[in-house]
């Protein structure tokens, strides 16, 4: 039997009774007496225990109010032990008495998995879930986004006749309809939207010089097309984004700031491999079409020399132009090519720079 | 007259909570609520009050939580259930094409939905609040507070925020004094008018000083609200005063946030436990109150909805 001096508050006033407390291990009780002489019995069972600093707090679990106070630490490390080896201290009550070291460890390892969750776990299974999205959906976002587009810009029809007419020459490898627009703007830009609208501005292709940079350019679009990178980089940022919040759930203005960093840079690394990608399979996409796959270099030399003035949006992502120059360059050396020269692309490249 | 001073007696709050526990029940709550999916969050907000509440103390005796994760389950359940019903209601009239009555409901539902969390989250935290086995307890009406809250908003409107001061100040003075813990009454005197007048020197001179008078500028709000408060029983008081520097608000700004960012938020723990070490340690009690002569008065609530809701858009209670 162990016993300590403590206070007792009945949960009717504040004053505080001071009593003798005795811990019955055979009955599995805490027993003692107040002032009035009435003998109180606390089952273990039916109490529950706050251990904070050096003080030990009982309560009944059916009268939360009344409680038990000690500080005797001797008391103290008994009645824990005693709970311990009965079975009433629960895993909870363990788990935050744990050493800091452990602590450490457990949280070195738990931030190890999210990072991996988020790097490659997640990344992955959202590229997967696109193979689940019917091809229907990208139509309907990338319809919506162009017929916004081409409210608020002019589309030279001329021009986009002949550049369909120059796409149609070619073995594009798509699974799904592409139609081009020429949209007139002096800014040096192209891109391509999900349901397989490509955008080329007139002011990209007034840089050009030869068709085979005209080639080289619908590769690399098509590609985006092809592989349904807006797709794929929608989920990633969505499912990103949520992994985000449920992991920073309920914590403050920092971590927001961390996390929103995160995810932009994680975008950002993304988009390029994406642009790689494109560089890559546009650069086959030629070669497959007997196009003479220096197009695409002698493309992206003019861009980047005009990228001192103007970043063109759709190799901003990845402003190491020289390094994309340089991997493409590595893989037409590796790549057996026959160029033949296409008269009739060729045509349809001076008809594309000239109508109006 | 003597014989009244004498009577004074100075009350100690203090918290005593470590980093390192609160760390590891952080560490337990966040890894709970991501296995379930955010399911735990109503255990894991029980469990860190219980931590901050058992780790205040008043004269050597600790406050408790008594809230228990299911009761703040279930109020989690209703809250869900209210948040769909309002989007639900916005979105079959956003697919009528009711888009005017759709934004005026859900600006009304926005607007309509802060009294009543504010009111259904004191009844229950205080009800879940005591100390020495003495519960606390908040007595607003729910109609009143609702009234109260739709006349001040439409000040604020017509006078362009200005009337923003006068409206926090008396919603504190609403709920403040509406709180008791057992037959002690809690009051608020803070004025519209002064608390406008801090609000437009601290913005001028932290504009002028480039941020600098921040500090001072949260030391004066601080000041304000802890020392506009009082307790009262049986024509007795405790009043508080805060002794809150400018450099103790620069620790609880500046370190707090160096030391989140270079700790990538792992510090955060023990940014809260220092935090609060600091702020009750700069708050004074003065009175005549016997602290051992408290009744229980206050009854039980267990209606956890308010409470819920309020994490749900990030309300922090005021006490």
């Amino acid at each position: 039997m162990l016993h300590t001096a403590a206070i007792y508050f009945d949960g009717i006033s504040s004053v505080p009774q001071p009593i003798e407390l005795t811990l019955d291990e055979l009955q599995g009780q805490l027993v003692f007496r107040t002032s009035n002489a009435i003998a109180n019995k606390w089952n273990i069972e039916a109490i529950t225990f706050e251990h904070i600093g050096n003080t030990l707090e009982v309560r009944q679990t059916d009268n939360i109010l009344a409680l038990i106070k000690t500080e005797n630490a001797d008391f103290i490390s008994n009645f824990l032990n005693y709970l311990n080896k009965s079975g009433h201290l629960g895993w909870y009550h363990k788990f935050t008495h744990l050493s800091m070291r452990t602590y450490l460890i457990l949280a070195a390892i738990l931030v190890g998995l999210i990072i991996v969750s988020y790097l490659v776990i997640i990344p992955w299974m959202a590229e997967k879930a696109v193979s689940v999205i019917p091809r229907s959906y990208d139509s309907s976002i990338g319809q919506k986004y162009y017929e916004q587009f081409t409210d608020e810009n002019s589309v030279d029809s001329a021009k986009t006749e002949a550049l369909n007419e120059f796409a149609r020459q070619l073995n594009l490898n798509n699974e799904s309809d592409i139609r081009f627009s020429v949209v007139r703007s002096s800014t040096i830009n192209a891109f391509a939207l999900p349901d397989g609208h490509i955008v080329v501005f007139t002011g990209l292709i007034d840089l050009m010089k030869n068709y085979d940079e005209l080639a080289g350019l619908i590769g690399h679009e098509v590609t985006h097309v092809n592989n349904r990178h807006s797709m794929k980089m929608l989920c990633r940022d969505i499912s990103g984004s949520i992994f985000v919040a449920i992991v920073f759930n309920n914590s403050n203005g920092i971590s927001t700031l961390i996390s929103n960093n995160a995810q932009r840079l994680q975008s950002l690394s993304y988009s390029c491999r994406f642009e790689q990608e494109a560089d890559e399979e546009g650069t086959k996409l030629m070669i497959q079409n007997h196009i003479n796959p220096l197009g695409m270099t002698r493309l992206f030399t003019r861009l980047k020399s005009e990228e001192k003035f103007i970043v063109p949006a759709f190799i901003s992502t990845h402003p190491l132009t020289t390094d994309r120059i340089e991997a493409i360059n590595k893989l037409i050396h590796q790549l057996p090519h026959k160029n033949i020269k296409n008269p009739t692309l060729e045509e349809l490249f001076i008809e594309i720079k000239n109508k109006s | 007259m003597d014989n009244e001073i004498s009577d004074l007696k100075n009350y100690k709050l203090s918290f005593d909570g470590k980093g390192g526990t609160f760390f590891g029940i952080v560490l337990v709550n966040w890894l709970l609520t991501i296995v379930t999916l955010g399911f735990y969050h109503p255990w894991a907000k029980a469990k860190q009050l219980k931590f901050m509440y058992s780790s205040t103390s008043l004269d050597g005796d600790r406050f408790a939580f008594n809230g228990t994760g299911k009761e703040m389950f279930k109020g989690y359940i209703k809250a869900l259930a209210f948040f769909v019903l309002i989007f639900g209601v916005f979105f079959l009239l956003i697919t009528l094409e009711q888009f005017y009555v759709a934004a005026i409901f859900f600006y009304f539902a926005l607007i309509a939905i802060f009294p009543l969390i504010i009111h259904g989250s004191y009844r229950y935290r205080m009800s879940r609040t005591s100390w020495r086995g003495i519960r606390f307890g908040y007595r607003g009406d729910r109609n009143e507070l609702f009234s109260n809250y739709f006349k001040w908003i439409f000040f604020s409107i017509i006078t362009l925020g200005i009337y923003g001061s006068w409206m926090e100040m008396k919603m504190r003075k609403y709920i403040i004094g509406n709180v008791r813990a057992g037959d002690v009454e809690f009051n608020y005197t803070g004025k519209g008018l002064e608390y406008f007048l801090i609000g437009l020197k601290g913005l001028v001179l932290t504009i002028i000083t480039l941020g600098i008078y921040s500090f001072w500028f949260y030391k004066k709000l601080f000041a304000y609200y802890i020392e506009n408060m009082y307790l009262q029983k049986n024509g007795k008081v405790i009043k508080f005063k805060s002794t809150l520097t400018a450099g103790d608000t620069f620790s609880l700004i500046v370190v707090n946030y160096l030391i989140v960012l270079f700790t990538l938020g792992i510090g955060y723990a023990w940014v809260v436990t220092r935090s609060m070490k600091l702020i009750f340690s700069k708050i004074e009690m003065e009175g005549d109150i016997e602290l051992d002569s408290i009744q229980q008065t206050e009854a039980d609530y267990n209606d956890a909805t308010g409470e819920d809701m309020s994490s749900f858009f990030n309300i922090d209670l005021v006490i």
